[in-house]
C-alpha cells in the first residue's frame, strides 16, 4: 500500500476547506450558530423529558417519544452520520450542558468580555489532573450500559438518566472552568472523541504561521467576538479531533479568519501520535466489547441473555453485569495484549509492550465503528417506524397530530440486514487493516519489522470481525 | 442586554417552560368537558382491565382511552354501545368518545386471543343516571 495514502487512494493530506464558501464562514461566525440548533434541541429534550416522566413505568418502550427519539433515533444517527461523517457534530448541538453553560457565561447570545478575558460564574477550579483523560468516562459509559435493558423498555429510566446528567452538568459547570462536564465526564463524550478520529471533517488552522506570529490568541483567552476555547485547548495547534467539541468559538474570535472547517479523508487522525494513552486505548477496545455484548443481547438469538440484561431475575442481572464488565475490562483487553505481545515479539524490536500496545488499539477504531453503524441498522431497519406514531402521539395520550399513530409496524429492508451488516463491517475492516499497517511502520521503524509486527494485529481484527460476522448471521 | 440576547432568552424560555405549558394546555383543551376514563389492556393472569368496572352517567360524554401496557395485542367491544376496536398492538392507545345513552350494566371485552386466559378479560361498564345516586357511592 502506497505510504501516505488511505487505502492506497486518497492522499491522507488532501483537505477540502468548507468554509472557503462565504456563506458556510458567515454562518459559522454568527452567535447563533451554534445556538439556534441547541434551543431547537432544548425544545426536543424537553419533549423526551415530558415523555419519559409521564411514560413512566406503564409505556412500553415502542410508544414512547423519549425512548424513541434517543435511543432509536438519536444513537442511529450519532453513530451512522454524525461521529463518522460530522465529528463532534452532536456536541455543537448538544442540549445537555445548555443550561450549565449559560449559568456560567450569564448570557445566551452576547459574549461578556472584559478586562481582557471571558467573566465566569462559579468557581472555576481546575479539573483534577488525574482525571484529566478517558478513564472516568470509560467507567461512567460501561457502567451506564449496565442499565440499557431499562433505557429502552422505561420510559422512567431514560428520564432518570437524562435528568442526572444535566444535573451532574450543571453542577460541575458551577464548580469547574468551561466545558469541563464535556471533556473528562459525560458517558457519551469520549467514544464521540475517539470515533471522530476517523471522521470525514475537521475544525483546523489554515495557516500555522499566522498563529505562531500572532501573540493575542484569541481563539484562547476569548474576546468581544466570541469565548475563549470552551473545551479549554489550543485550536491553533489542533492535530486530532478527540477533543474539539466543534463549537466554533474559535472561528469567531480569530482576528485572521485563520480557522477552517475542512473535509478530509477518513481516519487520518489515528495516525496521529499526539497524546495516545492507556485511557483511549480501554476506550476503543470498550466500545469494541460493548458492540459485540450488546449485539449478542439485544439482537442475537439468545433469549436468556435479554432475560438477565432486563433483569428479569435479580440473579440473572448480577451475572450479566459480570459478565459484561468482565468481558469488557479483562477478557478483551487481555486477549488484544496477547495479540499485541506476539506481534512486538514477531517484529523482534526493542518498543515497550504499552507502546505497542497503545499504538495498535487505534486500529481497531474503524472496526469498532463499523460494529455499532452495523448494529445501529439492526435498530433502525426494524423498528424505524415507530418513530411515525410517536411523532403523532409523543405521550401516547391518544393524540394523533399528523395522521400517524396508528402506522402499522413496518420493518424495512430486514431481508437484506445481515448483509448490509456484513458489508459495514468488512468496510470497517478494510480500515482497520490499513491503519494497523501504517501504525506498524511508526511503531516498529524497519519495514520488515514493522510487516511483521503488523500480522499478529490483522489476526485480531480477522477474528474480531469473523467472529461479528457470525453474529449478525448466526 | 441586546436585542438579539432577549430573543435567545426568549426562545429558551419558549423551548422549556413553553413546550411545558403549551403541551398541557392542549391535552387539558382536548378532554375539556368530557368524563375521561384511561383503560389499561391487561391479560387476566397480569391482573385483567385496569380498572375491570367503569362507572358513568346516563347523557355525560365520555373518553375511553385504551392503552396496551403488554407486548401481545389486545382488542376492545363494548357491543352494547356498538363499540369495537379490532386490534390495540403493544404501546397503542386508542381514543373512544361516546355518550351512554341508557342505564345497565354492559360488559366489555378483549377481542384478540391474547393468552390462554384470553376469555377470562373482561369487565363491564355500569351506567347510572348520576354517579352521585349510585348505591356504592352513598
Amino acid at each position: 500500500m502506497r505510504e501516505g495514502y488511505v487505502l492506497g487512494l486518497i492522499p491522507e493530506t488532501w483537505r477540502f476547506e468548507l468554509t472557503r464558501f462565504p456563506w458556510v464562514r458567515r454562518l459559522l461566525k454568527s452567535r447563533w450558530m451554534p445556538l439556534a440548533l441547541i434551543l431547537f434541541n432544548v425544545f426536543l429534550f424537553t419533549l423526551i423529558l415530558m415523555a419519559g416522566f409521564f411514560g413512566g413505568l406503564v409505556v412500553p418502550g415502542n410508544y414512547n417519544f423519549g425512548i424513541m427519539i434517543v435511543w432509536i433515533l438519536w444513537w442511529v444517527l450519532l453513530m451512522t452520520v454524525l461521529v463518522p461523517v460530522l465529528s463532534r457534530f452532536w456536541c455543537t448541538m448538544c442540549p445537555l450542558p445548555f443550561l450549565g453553560e449559560w449559568l456560567q457565561r450569564l448570557r445566551l447570545f452576547d459574549v461578556r468580555y472584559e478586562k481582557g478575558r471571558n467573566p465566569s460564574f462559579g468557581l472555576n477550579k481546575r479539573w483534577p489532573k488525574s482525571l484529566s483523560n478517558m478513564w472516568l468516562m470509560n467507567i461512567l459509559f460501561l457502567v451506564t450500559t449496565f442499565a440499557s435493558g431499562f433505557f429502552t423498555v422505561r420510559p422512567a429510566a431514560t428520564f432518570v438518566l437524562l435528568t442526572a446528567i444535566i444535573a451532574l452538568a450543571v453542577a460541575l459547570s458551577l464548580i469547574y472552568r468551561a466545558r469541563t462536564f464535556c471533556l473528562y465526564v459525560c458517558p457519551v463524550s469520549g467514544f464521540q472523541g475517539l470515533y471522530s478520529n476517523f471522521a470525514l471533517t475537521e475544525v483546523r488552522v489554515k495557516d500555522p504561521e499566522i498563529c505562531a506570529r500572532h501573540k493575542q490568541k484569541g481563539c484562547v483567552v476569548g474576546n468581544e467576538r466570541g469565548y475563549g476555547c470552551p473545551w479549554l485547548l489550543l485550536p491553533y495547534a489542533f492535530r486530532r479531533n478527540t477533543y474539539c467539541g466543534m463549537c466554533f468559538e474559535c472561528l469567531k474570535t480569530c482576528e485572521y479568519d485563520n480557522m477552517a472547517v475542512n473535509l478530509r479523508p477518513p481516519g487520518v487522525d489515528l495516525l496521529v501520535d499526539e497524546k495516545r494513552g492507556l485511557d483511549e486505548a480501554y476506550k476503543a477496545l470498550i466500545m469494541l466489547g460493548i458492540a459485540i455484548v450488546f449485539f449478542a443481547t439485544f439482537q442475537g438469538p439468545w433469549g436468556t441473555l435479554k432475560d438477565w440484561a432486563n433483569a428479569a431475575t435479580l440473579s440473572g442481572y448480577v451475572t450479566f453485569i459480570g459478565l459484561h464488565a468482565s468481558w469488557n475490562l479483562i477478557v478483551l483487553p487481555a486477549i488484544f495484549l496477547l495479540f499485541v505481545w506476539l506481534a512486538r515479539r514477531a517484529a523482534g524490536q526493542p518498543v515497550p509492550l504499552k507502546k505497542v500496545y497503545v499504538n495498535f488499539s487505534y486500529a481497531t477504531v474503524p472496526l469498532g465503528l463499523a460494529a455499532w453503524i452495523a448494529f445501529s441498522l439492526g435498530i433502525i431497519l426494524p423498528n424505524g417506524s415507530y418513530l411515525l406514531h410517536v411523532l403523532s402521539d409523543p405521550f401516547a395520550w391518544g393524540w394523533d397530530l399528523f395522521g400517524t399513530a396508528h402506522f402499522p409496524w413496518t420493518p424495512i429492508f430486514t431481508g437484506i440486514m445481515p448483509y448490509l451488516m456484513i458489508l459495514t463491517l468488512l468496510v470497517g475492516l478494510l480500515f482497520s487493516l490499513d491503519i494497523a499497517f501504517k501504525i506498524a511502520r511508526q511503531t516498529f521503524p524497519e519495514p520488515e519489522a514493522a510487516v511483521r509486527g503488523a500480522l499478529p494485529v490483522v489476526g485480531f481484527l480477522g477474528a474480531m470481525t469473523v467472529g461479528l460476522m457470525w453474529l449478525f448471521v448466526g | 442586554m441586546t436585542r438579539q440576547e432577549g430573543l435567545a432568552v426568549g426562545l429558551a424560555v419558549l423551548a422549556t417552560v413553553g413546550t411545558v405549558v403549551a403541551t398541557i394546555w392542549y391535552e387539558h383543551s382536548r378532554e375539556a368537558g368530557r368524563n375521561v376514563v384511561e383503560l389499561l389492556a391487561i391479560q387476566p393472569k397480569n391482573g385483567n382491565w385496569q380498572p375491570n368496572e367503569i362507572r358513568l352517567e346516563r347523557g355525560r360524554p365520555v373518553r375511553l382511552k385504551i392503552r396496551n401496557v403488554e407486548t401481545v395485542s389486545h382488542g376492545f367491544a363494548l357491543p352494547e354501545f356498538g363499540i369495537g376496536i379490532a386490534e390495540i398492538k403493544p404501546g397503542e392507545v386508542h381514543v373512544v368518545d361516546f355518550t351512554p345513552d341508557r342505564t345497565g350494566v354492559f360488559p366489555f371485552y378483549c377481542t384478540v386471543w391474547c393468552s390462554p386466559e384470553h376469555m377470562a378479560m373482561a369487565g363491564r361498564v355500569i351506567v347510572t343516571e348520576s354517579v352521585a345516586r349510585a348505591p356504592s357511592d352513598r
